[in-house]
């Protein structure tokens, strides 16, 4: 048979297409027989190939790389298969003269041994038509050998594709061939995709995380099978609604309660943009949690409920949409979208009066946090729970008094962020974990960092090695600002990082101190402050005790004079320059010179006091 | 006269014995010659009085002559103070006699006598070389103690309110696993690590409850607030592990959004309902009031020494606020260049180093000293010849420490405005600050 298969590639070029491409339907007939996730995996594969092919036209050195995907998988060939048919128009008839004896040939062997012969030869095939392209062989015969490893591997998972945990660990083993891919191919994709970071914020029961969790389901970024997983399960507790929101609420308190403990994550892509959702909690003694997540956004999403009552609850004095979105402000973030969110409930039934009575009540609030309504504010009806609004436009029988974009489309199109990336390298921890070594998360804010590379891990000064680094679960080799990423360091142990430290450049370290100098606005405090107050101060990633220790002068809010003698104490709306004292030592920067790590929040007990900026740090 | 006494009265007591106990803790005798004597109310003076004769007596058999001398006359004195008493007084009688040791080596003589503000039911004799004064203390610490566990995702704080001092007793951090993204088999692994961590965290929590709030078999608080965000105070109240003895003294739940001291704060603020007589609230609430007045410029308040001082003199302080520990010392000099003249003088401890303030600046002569105390001392026993009242406040409160700290530990509330606003804006100036800077 092997003879007989030499033969043909020797004598005729056009048999080798048949076989090509009659290999595609057996393939898919095998699928067939596996379970649901190996259609899943070669689903992902395609979409892997669809996106590999784009840049093909583009330019003539994705050939190369085309070529060792097509090898990876079935799917691939498919998407290859079709360019040498056209090239070559003569050989049209020929195929036509031996389709049975090809055929048979292919249904009698065993499935694995054809999957590998025919694969082969369409490696061998491809770069024929080239004969002067040499490096391309090689590169061709390189990439052969891993494609066979994988094979090999799958053959082994095969027989166990019956058993759930098994299928979840083919799950997890497809996300090394995943990632592996992604080492060229997220090179290029950091050129090309911006990453923006979106942190979900509102008062609690607004349906931050159903939003979340029916993105993730419209992006395709969980699968039909786990969303009817979580249905059913929610079902059986009573909880239907809820199961969405369970996507990114993964603790089984939260799940519970249907309430959003800690900061959810997870990234969904777009045509032109990578988009990492932070689903913050909007009950109120979680609101230091959500601080943690808006410290890490670039845009923030208000979302608001419209449904009777509800919007009136989270928007009176005490509820957190006030003040989250005043927390979102100070935190640095300059764009605000606005969701209303339940129009589909029946109180509301998509009616314009009520979503203008939500977007008027609120509109001067946010205007006077500082959002400019024509640039930095946008408002946009939705229905989180049926999907509405968020990726299509709402059907016109539904909300025909409101045909603007979908949230995704729109934000999708907004104008580019300004990114440090000539800065020295500046990432704030915001969680640690062990995985066979030590793990710290983040959102870089300034400055490049690559495999390899030593760095700082601020206030204790440790050197640290960088092992492995991963943005949003796919390792790459480097990271720029923006992006959310995973660090693998070697020099440090998991239990000397804390949240709130700062990984950060060697030669050029992020400042620490411990009393510092500011300008503080007071914003709700019924009595006075002065020195001796403490709270709880809260700078990027970070959450401290703080004392005040002197009150230095006044500054009037208009034309920013400063008062000659120092004020024995300050009140509500006052602005004030104080000098500061932290229990401990933390990472921190001059506003003016780096603002991501000079401004920062005062909180005392449950309440949002004031906002700041570092002036000057004093040791 | 005891039924004129008030809260504010009794407070005012309470700090005085503070700080008669601190001073009695440090004095130190020659041999044993040091006489503290309790006698509880209903007891008979006639039956004390027998017994220091006994005593005499058997002092008089001391070997060594020192020591036998200083006895004697120590029970000697103790003889004398208790003839000035027909009876036992309703509170009961406390009685030290001796000859201490001063730092600078010399002898002196102590002779105390008081009736306590509130009964003391110990009966005491002790000749030792230091005076006891363990029954003072435990009257003192008679208020009802409540217990705070504050706990959330990264550590618990445990701590006490008794009368008005808040007392952290241990704290520690946890490092609970967050919620991951991890997908497949790992996903169980990691849910299942978590929820052990939980539980291993409520448990320690449980354990070190026990260790600090249960002693001789019984709680030794009147009351417990757990306090927290999330649901781990739900979870530490209903399980197995929390005994069961701490969990009939729980008296509320409260969510609190911090951890540590903050949240500790948080917690007395909203468990203030159920813990009305502790005076720490008391004490709180105050300074509260303090400072609406201030915040609110109504012009009826005062701070620093001199204003307070003035004010009361006007009889216009309503109430008089002063820190436990405020460290000014009230001098009365005679400046014999002028015959009729005395000066009083508030100084610091850095102001003491200044000779000049204690030389006639038309003269230069020197004054003579005739009287020196600390002012706090000078105010409680002389606060009601103004018509005010005086609270003595600590600074373990977030409001107490703004008092201090901002306002200099001395001031008052008014009954009505009085003007020291010429006064008040050149106290403080930016000499230590370059604005230029900011």
């Amino acid at each position: 048979m092997a003879a007989q298969e030499n033969t043909e590639i020797s004598t005729k070029f056009s048999t080798l297409n048949v076989n090509a491409v009659e290999f595609v339907p057996s393939f898919s007939y095998n699928s067939v027989v596996n379970v649901a996730e190996e259609a899943a995996a070669v689903v992902v594969a395609a979409a892997a190939a669809e996106e590999t092919a784009d840049p093909g036209p583009a330019s003539g050195s994705a050939t190369p790389a085309t070529t060792p995907d097509s090898v990876g998988s079935g799917g691939s060939t498919a998407g290859a298969a079709p360019p040498p048919p056209t090239a070559q128009g003569a050989g049209a008839a020929a195929p036509s003269a031996q389709p049975p004896t090809s055929s048979s040939n292919s249904a009698s062997p065993a499935p694995g041994s054809p999957a590998t012969t025919p694969s082969a030869g369409a490696a061998a095939a491809d770069p024929t038509p080239i004969d002067g392209l040499n490096p391309s062989d090689k590169i061709a015969n390189n990439e052969t050998d891993p494609a066979d490893s994988w094979d090999v591997d799958d053959a082994v998972i095969t027989p166990e594709d019956e058993e759930v945990e098994d299928a979840e660990f083919t799950e997890g083993e497809a996300t090394p061939k995943v990632s592996k891919k992604k080492v060229v191919k997220v090179e290029e994709n950091r050129s090309k995709r911006e990453h923006v970071n979106v942190v979900f914020i509102g008062h609690v029961d607004a349906g931050k995380s159903t939003i979340g969790g029916q993105i993730m389901s419209l992006t395709g970024m969980v699968d039909k099978r786990t969303l009817e997983k979580y249905e059913r399960e929610a079902r059986e507790k009573s909880r239907e609604s809820w199961y969405l929101s369970w996507a990114l609420d993964t603790n089984q308190e939260e799940r519970d309660k249907g309430k959003t403990v800690e900061v959810g994550r997870a990234f969904f892509e777009t045509d032109r943009k990578h988009f990492t959702i932070l689903d913050a909690p909007g009950h109120k003694s979680f609101v230091p949690n959500m601080i943690g997540g808006a410290a890490q956004a670039d845009l923030a999403v208000l979302v608001i409920s419209a449904r009777k009552g509800e919007f009136e609850t989270g928007f009176d004095r005490g509820g957190q949409t006030r003040e989250h979105a005043m927390l979102a402000k100070t935190a640095g973030v300059k764009h605000l979208v606005v969701l209303v969110n339940k129009m589909d409930d029946p109180t509301v039934n998509w009616d314009q009066t009520r979503y203008n009575e939500c977007k008027d009540k609120i509109l001067p609030y946010l205007k006077k946090l500082g959002f400019n309504p024509a640039k930095d504010l946008t408002f946009m009806p939705c229905s989180g729970l049926s999907g509405y609004g968020l990726k299509d436009q709402i059907p016109e029988t539904l909300c025909p008094w409101y045909r603007g974009p979908a949230f995704i489309p729109f934000i999708d199109e907004l104008p580019s962020l300004n990114r440090k990336s000539d800065g020295p390298f500046i990432m704030p921890i915001v969680d640690k974990y062990k995985d066979m070594g030590t793990v710290v998360m983040g959102k870089v804010e300034s400055g490049t960092a690559r495999k390899g590379q030593n760095l700082l891990v601020m206030p204790n000064r440790t050197q640290v090695a960088v092992d492995q680094l991963f943005s949003d679960d796919f390792e790459v080799t480097s990271v720029g600002p923006g992006e959310n990423v995973k660090i693998k360091l070697k020099g440090i142990e998991e239990e000397d990082v804390s949240p709130g430290f700062v990984l950060c450049d060697a030669a050029n370290p992020i400042k620490t101190g411990k009393i510092f100098d500011a300008q503080v606005v007071i914003l709700e405090h019924k009595s006075i402050i002065c020195a001796g107050y403490s709270a709880v101060m809260h700078i990027h990633c970070a959450a401290e005790e703080v004392t005040v220790k002197a009150l230095i002068c006044l500054v009037d809010k208009k034309s920013g004079d400063k008062s000659k003698t120092r004020p024995r104490f300050v009140k509500q709306d006052q602005v004030a320059i104080m000098r500061i004292e932290c229990s401990g030592m933390i990472c921190l920067e001059q506003f003016k010179l780096f603002p991501q790590m000079g401004r920062f929040t005062l909180r005392d007990e449950n309440k949002t006091i004031a906002i700041g900026k570092v002036l000057k740090v004093v040791e | 006269m005891s039924g004129e006494e008030t809260s504010a009265d009794r407070n005012v007591e309470i700090w005085k014995i503070k700080k008669l106990i601190k001073s009695l803790e440090m004095a130190r005798g020659n041999g044993t010659s040091m006489i503290s004597l309790i006698i509880p109310p209903k007891d008979q003076i006639s039956r004390v009085s027998k017994m220091l004769a006994d005593e005499f007596g058997t002092a008089s058999n001391i070997k060594s002559r020192v020591n036998r001398l200083s006895v004697l006359g120590a029970i000697t004195s103790v003889q004398h103070r208790l003839k000035l008493y027909t009876k036992v007084p309703p509170n009961g009688l406390v009685i030290y006699c001796g000859t201490i040791v001063t730092e600078e080596g010399k002898e002196k003589k102590v002779n105390i006598d008081f009736e306590p503000f509130k009964p003391i039911n110990t009966s005491l004799y002790l000749c030792d070389n230091k005076f006891h004064t363990e029954a003072l203390t435990a009257l003192l610490a008679d208020d009802n103690k409540f217990g705070f566990i504050v706990m959330d995702g990264n550590g618990a704080l445990f701590g006490t309110l008794q009368g008005n001092t808040r007392e952290v007793l241990h704290k520690f951090t946890v490092d609970l696993p967050k919620k991951h993204g991890r997908g497949g088999q790992s996903a169980l692994r990691f849910a299942r690590l978590r929820m052990e961590k939980r539980h291993n965290y409520v448990r320690k929590v449980a354990e070190v409850a026990t260790q600090l709030f249960i002693t001789n078999d019984k709680p030794n608080i009147a009351g417990l607030i757990l306090a927290g965000s999330a649901d781990f105070k739900t979870e530490l109240s209903q399980s197995d592990m929390f005994d069961p003895r701490l969990q009939s003294k729980v008296i509320k739940l409260v969510d609190v959004s911090y951890g540590g001291e903050n949240g500790f704060n948080q917690a007395i603020e909203l468990a203030a309902e159920s813990l009305q007589n502790v005076k720490f609230i008391q004490e709180k609430k105050l300074i509260g009031r303090y400072f609406d007045e201030i915040s609110q410029d109504t012009g009826k308040y005062c701070f620093g020494v001199e204003d307070t001082l003035r004010a009361l003199e006007l009889g216009s302080v309503e109430t008089l606020i002063c820190w436990e520990n405020l460290d000014i010392q009230r001098y009365v000099l005679k400046n014999h260049a002028n015959s009729t003249s005395t000066t009083v003088l508030h100084l610091t401890p850095e102001q003491e180093k200044d000779k000049s303030h204690f030389t006639d600046k038309e003269s230069g002569v020197e004054m003579e000293l005739i009287e020196s105390q600390p002012l706090l001392e000078w105010l409680a026993n002389n606060y009601k010849m103004f018509g005010a009242t005086l609270e003595i406040i600590t600074d373990k409160s977030q409001e107490g420490s703004q008092f201090v700290r901002g306002f200099g530990g001395i001031g008052g509330i008014l009954r009505y405005k009085v003007d020291f606003q010429s006064m008040q804006l050149d106290e403080l100036d930016n000499d230590g600050f370059d604005l230029d800077d900011y």
